[in-house]
């Protein structure tokens, strides 16, 4: 059973005797490759908020990725010998009981949340940006994280609050609630329509193609030119519709296509709507 | 006994918290939530900034809960995958039984106990602005305990997954135990 000789790592530094010590830092030298939970494919960023484990875990419901797929970015805990203690702005503890990969562990704060921005980041440049070397739109979104889009939404909840002379907090509410039961409504949609999507990657996609609404309705709340309004709402709506149809199209049979993007298009044109006729 | 307890009753098992900062970070964000959901109330006029920040609070509640105080506190950690395939599968990952079992039993208590209940607390906020028909209240609540479910749901399926594979290696350690002994006891003979 060489998975338990690597985890006697007790959970202060003191009691850990140097000979179990130098055993893990062999056994993760040697148990890093299969055993390591990998990212799903190349390109994306070591996944943020869970840290990469290794041996320690007990891996539960899915055998350890191929070789194939463990070509990839192997993350940067396994391969480091396991320091005893990193602790900057980190709470507490030295070793933390997770054995060989503590860098993830005991990272600070800071850095834990700079990857998280970070995929956030990614992920944007992927869904909404022209990208004539991306890969199938299916499968594009496979980091697909939720705090981008719950950020969006709130920001286009604000500015249209912000924008609005009165009742604001009536227009903060219905702009959220149509976003949020909006999107999992598309979503629903989508399944129904025998499509192949998953809930959360629907989800996070439709948040993600707010941003250029977003940004269409921060100019809309600076400038009060009717006519600037509108051209700025047509041109983020267009974007917006384009970001989303790719994801949207491949994921139905080619001859639903019209019934899987009508409602989207629908519902950004009444966020549009709303950004233009907020007074 | 322990004179990290924040006011709760402490437990005869003479252990103090091992990871007190953890711990507070744990509560603090969940207390933060609900303390400024109902006291905004005094103070605050606008509904805008009663549901940004206590939504705000409550995200940042489940990023700790389930980066930080998951993995710290219970050894347990749970998060989602799309694979090659292009299907989504939920991951759940433990502790060796070993570890786990050296978790820090005012941890765990603290850890399970909170989760439960500010869910908990959530359902009875929002039972009162039932009752008092705000439906803008309600959208903040459901929100908020959408987060706190989903911890749950998370953690327990992990525990459970995690006791399932404790179960499993022991009785595997007993086996080849077992056959180890009595291969020893032939070759002695």
């Amino acid at each position: 059973m060489s998975n338990s000789h690597s985890d006697t790592v007790p959970l202060h530094a003191s009691s850990q005797s140097d000979i179990d010590e130098i055993e893990n830092l062999i056994n993760v030298s040697v148990q890093s490759g299969p055993a390591t939970v990998l990212p799903a494919r190349p390109p994306s960023p070591p996944r943020a908020s869970i840290p990469v484990s290794s041996t320690p875990f007990i891996q539960s419901n899915i055998p350890p990725p191929t070789s194939a797929s463990s070509n990839q970015k192997v993350p940067p805990v396994s391969a480091a010998p396991p320091p005893p203690i990193n602790n900057s702005t980190r709470p507490n503890i030295g070793v933390s009981g997770f054995g060989p990969s503590p860098n993830t562990l005991t990272e600070p704060v800071w850095d834990t949340v700079k990857r998280d921005l970070s995929r956030i980041v990614n992920n944007l440049k992927l869904v909404v940006f022209p990208n004539p070397y991306r890969e199938d739109p299916g499968k594009a979104l496979r980091d697909w994280d939720l705090w981008g889009p719950f950020f969006f939404i709130v920001f286009l909840g604000l500015t249209l609050s912000w924008s609005a002379s009165v009742k604001k907090s009536e227009v903060f509410a219905v702009a959220f609630a149509l976003l949020a039961a909006g999107a999992v409504i598309l979503t629903l949609n989508v399944l129904l329509l025998g499509g192949h999507i998953i809930f959360f990657q629907s989800l996070s996609l439709l948040g993600y193609c707010l941003f250029p609404l977003d940004i269409g309705a921060l100019i809309c709340m600076l400038k009060d030119n009717w006519v600037i309004k509108l051209v700025v709402v047509c041109v983020t709506l267009a974007w917006s519709s384009w970001a989303a149809y790719p994801f949207m199209s491949s994921a139905v049979n080619p001859r639903r296509k019209a019934l899987a993007l009508y409602p989207v298009f629908l519902m950004y044109v009444s966020v549009g709507f709303l950004i233009v006729a907020i007074d | 006994m322990s004179s990290t307890d924040f006011g709760e009753v402490s437990r005869p098992a003479g252990e103090n918290y091992a990871n007190p900062k953890t711990c507070f970070f744990h509560v603090l964000f969940k207390a933060a939530a609900l303390a400024f959901y109902i006291l905004s109330a005094l103070f605050v006029d606008s509904f805008v900034i009663i549901f940004v920040v206590t939504v705000l609070l409550a995200a940042l509640d489940f990023w700790v809960v389930k980066n930080v105080s998951g993995r710290i506190l219970v050894g347990l950690r749970w998060w989602n995958e799309i694979n090659d395939l292009g299907e989504s599968v939920w991951r759940f990952e433990c502790l060796d039984q070993e570890l786990l079992a050296r978790m820090n039993k005012k941890d765990t208590w603290l850890f399970w106990w909170t989760l439960y209940l500010t869910a908990v607390a959530w359902i009875v906020l929002g039972i009162f602005s039932l009752i008092r028909f705000q439906a803008d209240y309600l959208l903040v609540i459901a929100v908020c305990l959408t987060l706190s479910i989903a911890n749950i749901v998370g953690f327990t399926k992990c525990r459970k997954d995690a006791k399932k594979q404790i179960q499993a290696f022991a009785s595997q350690t007993i086996a080849s135990r077992f056959t180890s002994t009595i291969q020893s006891a032939f070759s002695v003979v």
